[in-house]
């Protein structure tokens, strides 16, 4: 949903960086608005993984130039806890398993955390459990997750549900939706975009990461992107992703270097 | 094996057991003979191992060393027919040892380039065999270690004969399997078969280390075989042990590894009175990758006893092993498997399975599998089980038509058959698969 | 990240003080004088001083065992004092009378004597040096028919049960320390549940180590008539000096028909500075016996002290359906050393044992878990289950599993499985995203670990092991 007067939610200009000193993000100029879905697409190796992570502060990248605004806030300022109490939120694409530690528990620490970072009432265990519990049917998950490990011994889409989970508990002004399709069967692709869009409204803005175009048949984005070699190489609607399942990515940077040529 | 005092019974065993070694002083080259001198040196200074060390428990060899061992000065005569039958026909080269001693006649060598096959004492002397003999110079007696293994000390202390094995780098011997085949002929003798294989950077191959005996009584193998495995190159091993109930098999089988280099172990164990077998894998460089399968079937009043260790040393390494007994009868199954995991090994990934069966009332078994980590950033995990057959499988079994003793021997046969399906021979598989079908019909205690 | 790690498991130990209080100390050495001298000064019979000779001289032929993976320069046996007691006063006739100055260490320690141990309903004997100062509740005890006293006040008041059990489970020939232990043993707690009777309540003792160069060397003897229950704590704490001291403490656990007892200790002697001067060397016999049928003996273990940890407690099940259980955390940091574990010892038919193993290591510690199953040829239908599992801070510790099994039935089934994780960056990165501070992440991390085992501890004891392991792990992130 564009909408012309919302407010600038993401600006990031120039962005580069660099992992064992191997650049990998080249320059990466973005904007996303209140209400707006993008997609970023590209081939394996392209640099869009990388870029989600360094959104969120994944310490294993290193920025070396660029900047990034997230609403009034200098992002690269912040360590990845605060940017998390802010509103950031990255599904991650291998999200850890952490044998021993309750995903109820979790849950309700990571809730109660930013819920207090933001000012807000924090829920005791009772009414945690009547808040999450209506949260899981949106995903149509058991409550039987709650009691196992977070993420141990979790299917891939039961990974991906639980992240989306942590999103509607989280509640961000930015998702970061890394690869959540990977690893999806049909009916599980369709819980969890089901559950995107639902918990999408005109006030937060989603990023989705993806290699496939299949996912935004089901969220249906506003931008595409296009990225090769660390940048954004390319900008459309939705058509830009249908062009691409037909095409594949080859005739973009095709295009791309004779612009630069 | 400490160096105290140990009773007369022992000591003279000892003693004789070397004193063939030191009488024959005359050789070929100058390394060699003074590699035969200081493993005779620290032999003597060795003592024998009994039930007293730790590593030696569960394994008493009263028994050998109460045999009055002759050193075999030949080989026995062994009838061509029978020679016949133990071989896999997928193997076009041979070499077959008997009582220690190379039998020229029985043995076929197929002319591959880059690949030289053949016994020691020749290759010392054949032309052929120049350019690869320093090659076999660095890594013969080097590989294993003997500063406290008595019996591996006392096989170097003999060494003349040996199989040795050269693939030079880049050549890869494909499904072609060579078969080394170390008869023994019973009558109180003791031989020190030896195994050297050496794989050049980027090389693979098959080998196909295999013990059997075509006489009766008492007898003692020592074996020792040596594994060098070059960077990025790949051996399969395939140790079949089918002495005779009445022998004694001490074995050694140490594999250096280096940099992306795979070795793949499967040793399968069904003869010997009391058999060990010490395997011990050495990775020296990163990203190695390594498996063992062990499967010991035994009845009677066997011990088939299986000390296995793996050391990682450097990071990126990974490592599996599943090794399961099956005891019947009085049989006593011992494993003990150690994972070494040294500082700086970062990113090993380690696993290390050990299953035993049951079968008997008199049967046991004594598993100890151990890790040892220092390093943080590391995923290993071993995990035992003893037990003898589920209830509900037979139970399942029987539902289906088949009786008990059916229903039993068929769960038997797929526990074993899980380590030996994956050989990459396949008459070996056909073999084993016969021997395990066998051994479940006739040796059901 | 290291680094944080480091901070978060560089704590000071909090119960490094040492009190003054005027002590009645034997000299240092050990020969038959002073075994005599003990037995003279806790006016024991001569069975008593009978068994401890024996005992000695036994010692005497024995070496001290090399096997366990741990090093520490030879123990020089002389230069041990093997008896220190607070002086007494007079005789004390209620808790008042009690020497100020050790009520002050108790009440530093946390340990709820006197007013604060009726608000917490927990029976309390307290072991301080060698000498038990003070038992709580024991009339309260006795109304239901349980004795609870020290170790010395059982050998006066009930001569004929200590006769009959001692040395019974671990008899005087087990091993060396043990061996000491049997010649040397000054006093600890004595409990007897009687038939049906179920105790009201948790026992507990603490026990202290406070002057320097002493051994502690108590005596814990607990027996379960036919369907009694009891739980049982222990607390051990004791002061910083940067000698090593040695404490080998002998307990022995007799579970008989259908009786359970339940056992737990949370272990935080002083485990030696940061560069692995001082601390306690805690070599100690813990040895249960299901001597009954349908007996159940429990261990529970929270080992976060000591500068080197030397323990196996066990379970001998020799009743037909007896169960025997170990549940232990090993924490090490700096230069501990623990070689701990269990042994389950199958004797008698459908016995059932379970083992649940955590051991973490960080700095420079080396944690190894040590665990005999045994199941003899008659135990028919026998079953255990044992899970080991390891966690490593850091990358200069070491975690080491060596699990024995050895079965001789065909009926029985064993399992082992043991597993080693780390507290790694991806892990701790994937809180911090959801908005958790680091610190937080690795107690969640940590307690999420040992859940399996604190779920054995009573609630008391679980809160305080929470805590301890806080204070070992936690700290300002750097």
């Amino acid at each position: 949903m564009i909408k012309d007067n919302a407010s600038e939610v993401l600006k990031v200009q120039g962005l580069t960086a660099t992992v064992d000193n191997r650049e990998i993000l080249c320059g990466i100029d973005l904007s996303v608005r209140a209400g707006e879905v993008h997609a970023i697409m590209g081939p394996n190796g392209s640099g869009k993984s990388t870029f989600a992570k360094v959104l969120v502060g994944h310490p294993a990248y290193e920025v070396t130039g660029g900047m990034v605004r997230f609403d009034d806030a200098d992002l690269l300022e912040l360590s990845p806890e605060d940017r998390a109490r802010r509103g950031v939120f990255l599904g991650f694409q291998y999200p850890v398993e952490v044998p021993g530690v309750t995903n109820g528990g979790f849950l309700r620490l990571a809730y109660n955390t930013v819920q207090s970072a933001r000012g807000k009432e924090e829920l005791d265990p009772l009414e945690f459990d009547d808040f999450i519990r209506e949260k899981m049917e949106l995903l149509e998950m058991d409550p039987g997750f709650l009691e196992r490990s977070l993420n141990a011994g979790f299917s891939g889409g039961e990974k991906k549900r639980n992240e989306i989970l942590q999103m509607a508990l989280l509640e961000p002004r930015l998702s970061i939706l890394d690869e959540t399709d990977s690893g999806l069967d049909i009916d599980a692709l369709r819980i969890v975009a089901n559950g995107v869009n639902q918990l999408h409204t005109s006030e937060d803005a989603i990023v989705l990461v993806t290699h496939y175009q299949r996912l935004l048949n089901y969220i249906e984005p506003d931008y595409v992107h296009v990225m090769e070699n660390g940048r954004i190489i390319k900008t459309g609607d939705k058509g830009l992703a249908l062009q691409l399942e037909d095409r594949g990515y080859d005739w973009v940077a095709q295009e791309y270097r004779e612009r630069a040529a | 094996m400490s160096t105290v005092e140990s009773n007369p019974v022992e000591s003279d065993f000892l003693a004789s057991l070397l004193a063939p070694a030191a009488q024959t002083a005359e050789g070929h080259d100058l390394w060699l003979k003074a590699r035969r001198a200081s493993a005779l040196e620290r032999a003597s200074a060795l003592s024998v191992p009994t039930t007293r060390d730790e590593d030696w428990r569960f394994t008493d060899l009263s028994m050998l060393y109460r045999l009055k061992l002759k050193a075999a000065d030949a080989g026995g005569q062994v009838d061509s027919a029978i020679l016949t039958t133990l071989m896999f026909p997928e193997a076009t080269t041979r070499l077959v040892f008997v009582d220690g001693h190379f039998d020229r006649s029985a043995s076929s060598i197929a002319q591959e380039e880059k690949v030289r096959v053949g016994n020691l004492e020749q290759a010392l002397r054949d032309s052929a065999w120049r350019s690869t003999l320093g090659e076999v110079e660095s890594r013969l007696a080097t590989v294993a270690r003997v500063e406290h293994d008595v019996f591996a000390a006392a096989n170097t202390a003999f060494l003349r004969e040996a199989a040795i094995v050269h693939v030079a780098a880049g050549a890869q011997l494909g499904d072609t399997p060579i078969q080394v085949i170390n008869v023994a002929t019973g009558h109180a003798t003791g031989s020190n078969p030896r195994v050297l294989v050496v794989a050049g950077q980027g090389s693979g191959c098959t080998v196909i280390e295999d013990y059997v005996a075509v006489g009766g009584s008492a007898y003692f193998t020592n074996s020792v075989c040596e594994i060098a495995i070059g960077p990025d190159a790949e051996v399969h091993h395939i140790k079949l042990q089918r002495e005779a109930d009445t022998a004694f098999h001490i074995a050694n089988t140490t594999v250096l590894m280096q940099d992306n280099s795979r070795y793949r172990n499967w040793s399968v164990g069904v003869g010997g009175r009391i058999s060990r077998h010490n395997l011990h894998v050495v990775q020296d460089g990163t990203g190695i990758d390594c498996d063992m399968h062990g499967l010991a079937m035994i009845s009677g009043r066997q011990l088939a006893d299986t000390h296995s260790s793996v050391d990682h040393a450097l990071p990126y390494g990974a490592s599996r092993q599943v090794h399961k007994t099956i005891a019947g009868g009085s049989a006593h199954a011992v494993f003990n498997g150690k994972i070494l995991v040294r500082e700086g090994a970062q990113q090993t990934n380690s696993s290390q399975q050990s299953r035993n069966l049951l079968l008997s009332q008199r049967a046991k078994v004594d598993t100890k599998p151990q890790l040892e980590i220092f390093a943080d950033d590391v995923k290993c995990a071993h995990g035992a089980t003893v037990g003898q057959i589920a209830a509900d499988e037979v139970f399942y079994l029987k539902s289906r038509g088949l009786s008990e003793t059916a229903a039993r021997n068929l769960l038997t046969y797929a526990f074993a058959k899980e380590v030996v399906e994956h050989i990459p021979v396949a008459s070996v598989i056909a073999v084993l698969e016969n021997h395990i079908l066998e051994q479940t019909r006739t040796k059901e205690a | 990240m290291s680094a944080v790690i480091q901070n978060l498991v560089n704590q000071p130990y909090k119960h490094g003080f040492h009190t003054d209080i005027e002590s009645d100390i034997v000299p240092k050495g050990l020969n038959e004088d002073v075994v005599r001298v003990i037995s003279a000064k806790k006016r024991e019979p001569d069975w008593l001083l009978e068994f401890r000779l024996k005992a000695f001289r036994h010692w005497q032929t024995m070496i001290e065992p090399e096997w366990p993976n741990v090093k520490y320069p030879k123990i020089d046996f002389q230069d041990i004092s093997y008896y220190s007691a607070p002086r007494p006063k007079a005789t004390k006739k209620s808790m008042d009378e009690v020497d100020p100055e050790l009520l002050r260490t108790f009440e530093k320690l946390g340990v709820p004597m006197h007013e604060r141990a009726a608000l917490a309903g927990v029976a309390v004997d307290v072991v301080f040096d060698s000498v038990s100062v003070t038992t709580t509740y024991k009339e309260k005890l006795a109304e239901v028919g349980i004795i609870f006293c020290s170790f010395s006040e059982a050998v006066r008041d009930h001569p004929e049960l200590v006769k009959q059990y001692l040395g019974s489970v671990v008899p005087h020939t087990d091993n060396f320390y043990a061996a000491l232990n049997s010649a040397v043993f000054s006093d600890g707690s004595f409990c007897y549940i009687p038939k049906g009777v179920k105790c009201p309540m948790d026992l507990s003792t603490y026990f202290r180590i406070n002057t320097q160069d002493t051994g502690q060397f108590e005596r814990t003897l607990i027996i379960a008539e036919e369907g009694g229950q009891v739980s049982y704590l222990e607390g051990c704490t004791a002061p910083q000096f940067d000698t090593n001291q040695l404490h080998a403490a002998v307990v022995e656990l007799i579970a008989l028909d259908n009786a359970e007892i339940k056992y737990s200790t949370v272990q935080n002697w002083y485990a030696g500075d940061e560069e692995g001067k001082g601390g306690i060397y805690n070599f100690v016999t813990k040895r249960g016996l299901c001597k009954g049928f349908n007996s159940k003996i429990s261990w529970t273990q929270v080992e976060t002290g000591s500068a080197i940890t030397w323990k196996y407690p066990s379970c001998v099940l020799l009743g037909d359906n007896s169960v025997g259980e170990f549940y232990s955390v090993a924490l090490t940091n700096h230069h501990q050393q623990a070689d701990t574990g269990t042994k389950m010892v199958h004797v008698g038919k459908n016995t059932r044992s379970r083992i649940i193993s955590k051991g973490i290591s960080a700095g420079l510690s080396n944690n190894s878990y040590r665990g005999l199953v045994k199941i003899g040829a008659r135990a028919d239908g026998a079953r255990n289950y044992s899970q080991c599992d390891s966690m490593l801070i850091g990358d200069l510790c070491g975690a080491h599993t060596f699990p024995y099994l050895q079965v001789a039935n065909k009926t029985a089934t064993v399992e082992h499985e043991a597993s080693t994780s780390k507290i790694g960056e991806e892990q701790l990165f994937y809180f911090s995203s959801r908005g958790i501070e680091t610190e937080e992440a690795v107690s969640m991390i940590i307690n999420g670990f040992v859940r399996d085992v604190f779920i054995h501890l009573p609630m008391e004891f679980a809160v305080e092991a929470t805590k301890l392991l806080g204070l070992k792990l936690e700290g300002s992130v750097g």
